[in-house]
């Protein structure tokens, strides 16, 4: 399982006032937590929503620039302005491992998709078109069919596609987990050689104990054998729920990360 | 590498419970280096003393991963992990043994009895039995109880192992021991039983040798016995 730590996101309150603030030193030690608490690439974003969009351009490049050399996982360079993602992958060089993201718009794959093709980079791709976000898996997947259709246009292979189902709160409508997971199926199902990623978050918004919920959805998700995760690493019951799913899915030959992961709690 | 140095490292290995090098160890830092398999592979190539690679290397590292079951720093996947690395190493080694001068330390019968499907146990009790050196004949789960009295019979094994996870289903057992009895053949096999419901005051009724907690006390019964 790939951990994307989404800690580092200027669309959390508390972060944007990091961001805005130059605030180096609480920036870098989050970085650097998140890496130690098994993260595998640390999510960059920088959409504050103060300033312009070339004051955007210029805090993904410092923000790349201040935790590159921090960390030795990758990074991965989040933005829906493809503007900011390439200054962000410029600035990381080698350091960047993961593109978020491309709609499947046709707008969005003619600039993000050539971007994946030049830097050799994998790269993030919403299951969502012009239309938006569908609450149904059917919709979700022709999204997904343009997206490998534009792979193919701009040379990006499969492989380097992670699709993401998108995962929208149950608290506003219970079918949604559902929904992300049926989608997840069928992307598995369709393009078996794409990876998948979830972004789990959401599905808990608006209610307590998130975790709980999270983890619900974590656990579904890997039966379908998702892929990677963008999820917050520093919690450690939590990243031990994710191994304890990976463990009783078969992916952990004698159980070993988990006895490793409990022991080094005790 | 000298032949010492590669015996500590197959003990090493089987105390980590490393199969192939692919595999992780109990601890970190050790997947792609030459595991279990590779070693013994090697250490066959290079002549190494295979009497002592069995009793210091493999004999010599499951006593350990023993001790640290016995204490709860390790499970029951990490003593699964050690024990498949010894069967392994046994299996690359049997074609060896008998010109090497090591002799078989006896033969064991091993048996889930009548109605009972469970097979966790017996088979590490199996893997670890052949570690320690022991010729296994396994007959599998549900075995009917003339089954078992004749293939004491034929094989004419040292030990007979029953093991049984259901109260209905050990009641099996004294009816296999009666068996044996008065087929004359109770005095010729010690019997060991294990399995959840079986304890040592139902090991005393039905008249069978011993009972086993865990897999570690048929190896030591056994090997006591042998």
């Amino acid at each position: 399982m790939i951990i994307i730590g989404e800690n580092i996101n200027a669309t959390i309150p508390r972060i944007k006032d990091l961001i805005v603030n130059h605030d180096v030193s609480s920036l870098k030690d989050l970085a650097v937590r998140q890496e130690k608490s098994g993260a595998d690439i640390i999510d960059i974003n920088v959409a504050t929503g103060v300033g312009t969009a070339e004051d955007e351009i210029s805090d993904m490049k410092w923000l790349i620039e201040l935790v590159r050399d921090k960390v030795d996982v990758k990074l991965c360079v989040d933005s829906a302005d493809t503007a900011v993602l390439k200054a962000g992958i410029e600035a990381g060089g080698e350091k960047i491992g993961l593109i978020n993201s491309v709609k499947a718009t046709e707008k969005n794959i003619a600039e993000v998709l050539p971007l994946a093709a030049e830097f050799g980079l994998p790269v993030i791709a919403l299951a969502m078109d012009e239309g938006g976000i569908a609450t149904d898996s059917k919709t979700r997947l022709k999204a997904c069919e343009k997206v490998i259709k534009g792979a193919e246009t701009h040379s990006v292979p499969v492989e380097n596609i992670f699709f993401d189902p998108l995962v929208m709160p149950v608290s506003t409508d219970i079918k949604q987990g559902v929904t992300t997971l049926e989608t997840l199926k069928g992307i598995k199902e369709e393009f078996p050689q794409a990876k998948t990623v979830l972004a789990v978050s959401n599905v808990s918004f608006g209610l307590q104990k998130r975790t709980l919920i999270n983890q619900a959805l974590i656990h579904m998700a890997q039966y379908l054998s998702v892929d990677a995760l963008l999820v917050n690493p520093l919690n450690a019951e939590f990243m031990l729920a994710i191994k304890a799913g990976e463990t009783v899915t078969g992916r952990d030959r004698h159980c070993r990360k988990y006895s490793r992961a409990v022991r080094k709690m005790n | 590498m000298d032949s010492t140095t590669l015996i500590d490292d197959i003990k090493t290995n089987v105390i980590q419970g490393r199969v192939t090098s692919d595999d992780e160890g109990f601890d970190e830092g050790f997947e792609g280096k030459p595991a279990t398999v590779e070693l013994v592979e090697k250490a066959l190539e290079e002549g190494v003393d295979i009497k002592a690679l069995i009793v210091d290397g493999l004999t010599g590292g499951m006593n350990i991963v023993g001790e640290r079951f016995e204490t709860g720093v390790y499970l029951i996947p990490d003593m699964l992990a050690a024990a498949e690395a010894v069967g392994q190493a046994m299996d690359i080694l049997s074609p060896h043994l008998e010109s090497a001068g090591v002799e078989s330390k006896g033969k064991f019968l091993i048996v889930t009895v009548k109605g009972d499907l469970h097979d966790i146990g017996k088979n590490i009790v199996s893997i670890m039995l052949k570690g320690a050196g022991f010729k296994i004949v396994d007959m599998g789960t549900d075995v009917a109880t003339d089954k078992i009295i004749e293939a004491v019979e034929t094989h004419k094994p040292d030990f007979l192992g029953m093991s049984a996870l259901l109260t209905t289903t050990m009641r099996e057992m004294p009816n296999v021991i009666d068996g044996l009895k008065s087929r004359g053949l109770r005095d010729n096999v010690k019997v060991l039983i294990g399995g959840a419901p079986t304890s040592p005051e139902f090991t005393e009724k039905i008249g069978a040798d011993v009972h086993c907690a865990d897999a570690f006390q048929a190896v030591d019964y056994t090997n006591a016995n042998a």
